[in-house]
């Protein structure tokens, strides 16, 4: 088999390995916009932030990696909550741009805050991984990113239950098609509204733990690129579409690889921009979302 | 009669106690010497600012305890300062510059960013004395921005940054001369960053000039968090060093990368901005092995002393930007005492051009590492040693001085 063509199979595996980050971060993005039709510009900076705040706990505790994974978990959930009750609800209705800037807002100052209490240093984040590699024949399969595609499914799994199995979800998905019958059914938007940021976060904390564990630090240099490919991720799926946020994670994590091996670093942004504007002029609605009329 | 005479002197010692004291003539009043810090203090390179301020608080303590600096008639000053957040950004850097430049500060040191530096020299005037040139006459002498050659930008900008060619051509060198074994060099660069950037141009130069190949340059960006594909290539390219041109975040991703790769090349070697406590903090098993030329160590008893209190009671780190700080703020008292500067408010302008035309005097001072020469382009001459990472810490491998 040529260099080249071994080359590009480890960038396609090393691409859907990574790109399920991706998935786990645009699924945040594209929960949220299915529920309340807004974008929620601080979901990445809270991933970040549940990813220090387990960080924090290891600083204290010199606890195993489930203590920091559940605390980042744990905390990512609740600045979520924080983050609907200040830049949603607390917003007034008739301004629609009003819980996008607030979110942009809150980015901004979440990583600020991050960057004051580091003095924006990168600091070690543990890896329960390690370095360790494993040798598919000809080609290398790292042990984070691999744990990271497992946990990944499996939250998409528990995400999947959680929406198409549960009264919560039921709620979710009517609140998401029919805001007012559900209402009027006697479900309560507010609470429905806080449930999706919460679980969001969580999702969120589980992607910045794991993002953390494979980097090997962090720092608040990560919270735009979380933010942004999030929602590349989210608009090339189809905003509100669950299943189209995790193909189009690990496919934006294949395209910017291969970009990369082929084109150098100058160029990988640009493609992965051009397929988004490709995606938005030609399929508006994402791979599995929602129609939109061209 | 006695009675209205003592009456009299009543009134004249009550009038005594409750009128005020004439006012004091301003050249009375006590003086002060106003030099303003420039450095980035929010965002990700926070930590800069804030080793740059913990730097000039302590220097300036110091001499302010000593008894000040002594003004052109003999008076003694104080030095006050404040300290300005650039964040890194050329805008806000030309921003908060304008705004001092506006009040009565006589002189800046900083910023922290050559992306900020570079046009924020620009925005000086670039020929002392020119009419037709209403650029900012102001003097700025920097500590931390280190992209070459940016001080020739105007005749009042001044620098005390590591000068990067002369160190990294003597690093190469004396690489070839103790491994000429090691033939070829590759290399990776965070090209987004004007310092890497430009520090991987030097670097490639200087390991050409000692008689190494150069196989190439990876590419990453400064907020890229894998690197597989350009380790990947490293792997095969199999270079016996690797020259790594980027700040701590990604350099430590880069090390990781390496490491699971099982990419070792037989000597590594880092931008000068690595060689601090920040790349121990993100990665110091990952670096062991890092060689890096540095401006700063604790290798003088007086290096070590000020290492020392700022660590302990201002919070900070000297590294070989911050230790800037610390030289700068001794040579701007030198040229403050003789260079006839008066510290009123009628003379703000002429105290800075008075500064300017000290600090252009400057041939040489004694910097925290030896002697340090100033050259014709306002940039200094310092002296270095080569850093090695050992047991996650910093220790000196060779000292050239």
């Amino acid at each position: 088999m040529s260099d080249l063509l071994l080359d590009v199979v480890q960038q396609v595996l090393n691409g859907f390995l990574f790109g399920s980050s991706y998935a786990l971060i645009g699924i945040g993005f594209t929960m949220i916009f299915g529920v309340m039709d807004k974008l929620n510009l601080g979901f990445g900076v809270t991933a970040l932030a549940g990813a220090y705040s387990g960080l924090l706990v290891f600083h204290l505790t010199r606890g195993p990696f489930v203590l920091v994974f559940l605390t980042a978990v744990v905390s990512a959930g609740l600045i979520g909550l924080v983050i609907e009750l200040t830049c949603f609800r607390w917003m007034p209705r008739d301004y629609p741009l009003a819980p996008l800037m607030a979110t942009m807002g809150m980015l901004f100052f979440i990583d600020e805050v991050l960057a004051h209490a580091t003095h924006g240093r990168p600091m070690a984040f543990p890896a329960p991984m390690g370095e360790l590699m494993m040798d598919l024949g000809p080609w290398l399969l790292r042990g984070d990113l691999g744990f990271m595609f497992l946990v990944s499914l499996a939250v998409m799994g528990g995400l999947w239950a959680l929406v198409y199995r549960t009264r919560l979800g039921l709620a979710t998905r009517a609140v998401s098609q029919q805001p007012v019958a559900a209402q009027l059914c006697g479900i309560g938007l507010r609470r429905v509204n806080a449930a999706v940021f919460v679980i969001t976060g969580m999702v969120g904390g589980v992607a910045g733990a794991l993002i953390g564990s494979a980097v090997g630090n962090l720092s608040p240099l990560l919270s735009l690129p979380l933010t942004v490919k999030g929602l590349v991720t989210a608009v090339l799926g189809g905003l509100g579409s669950i299943p189209g946020a995790i193909v189009a994670g690990l496919l934006l994590g294949i395209v910017e690889y291969e970009a990369l091996y082929f084109f150098g670093i100058g160029y990988r942004d640009m493609i992965t921009y051009l397929l988004l504007f490709a995606f938005l002029v030609f399929r508006p609605g994402g791979l599995l979302g929602r129609g939109a009329p061209h | 009669m006695k009675r209205l005479a003592r009456g009299a002197l009543l009134a004249l010692a009550l009038a005594a106690l409750v009128v005020p004291p004439a006012p004091v003539p301003a050249d009375a009043q006590e003086r002060v010497v106003k030099i303003a810090g420039v450095g980035a203090m929010t965002g990700v390179i926070r930590g800069f600012g804030i080793n740059s301020k913990a730097v000039l608080d302590m220097t300036v303590d110091e001499i302010n305890q000593a008894g000040g600096v002594k003004l052109a008639d003999g008076t003694r000053a104080k030095i006050v300062t404040t300290f300005a957040d650039e964040r890194c950004n050329a805008e806000e850097g030309i921003s908060v510059v304008r705004k001092l430049a506006s009040e009565d500060w006589l002189v800046v040191i900083g910023p922290t960013c050559s992306n900020v530096a570079e046009p924020l020299f620009g925005i000086l005037q670039r020929k002392v004395g020119d009419a037709g040139d209403s650029g900012l006459q102001f003097p700025i002498f920097s500590d931390t921005a280190i992209k070459p050659g940016l001080a020739k930008l105007s005749e009042w900008a001044f620098r005390n940054v590591p000068h990067e060619p002369t160190m990294y051509n003597h690093l190469f060198k004396w690489l070839k001369e103790k491994h000429p074994d090691l033939k070829t060099v590759s290399g990776g660069v965070e090209s987004d960053f004007a310092h890497s950037n430009s520090n991987s141009q030097t670097m490639d130069a200087a390991a050409k000039a000692a008689g190494f190949e150069v196989l190439g340059w990876e590419k990453w960006l400064l907020n890229d968090t894998e690197f597989s594909t350009q380790v990947g290539k490293w792997r095969r390219a199999k270079p016996d060093i690797i020259a790594i041109s980027s700040h701590p975040f990604t350099l430590c991703g880069t090390l990781r990368e390496m490491k699971r790769q099982g990419v070792k090349p037989r000597l590594l070697v880092g931008l000068t901005s690595s060689a601090t406590l920040e790349t121990m903090a993100g990665c110091g098993p990952e670096a062991e092995g890092l060689i890096i030329p540095t401006g700063f160590a604790p290798v003088t008893p007086e290096a070590e002393r000020v290492a020392k209190i700022v660590a302990t009671k201002y919070k900070g780190n000297v590294d070989l930007h911050s230790a800037a700080v610390y030289e700068n703020v001794h040579v701007l008292k030198q040229v403050i005492e003789t260079s006839g500067v008066e510290a009123k408010p009628a003379t703000v302008a002429q105290d800075r051009r008075r500064i300017r035309d000290g600090l252009a005097k400057v041939k040489e001072f004694d910097g925290l590492l030896g002697q340090v020469k100033r050259l014709d382009d306002r940039e200094s001459l310092k002296p270095y040693v080569f850093a090695v990472a050992k047991n996650s810490d910093w220790a000196v491998l060779f000292d050239p001085r």
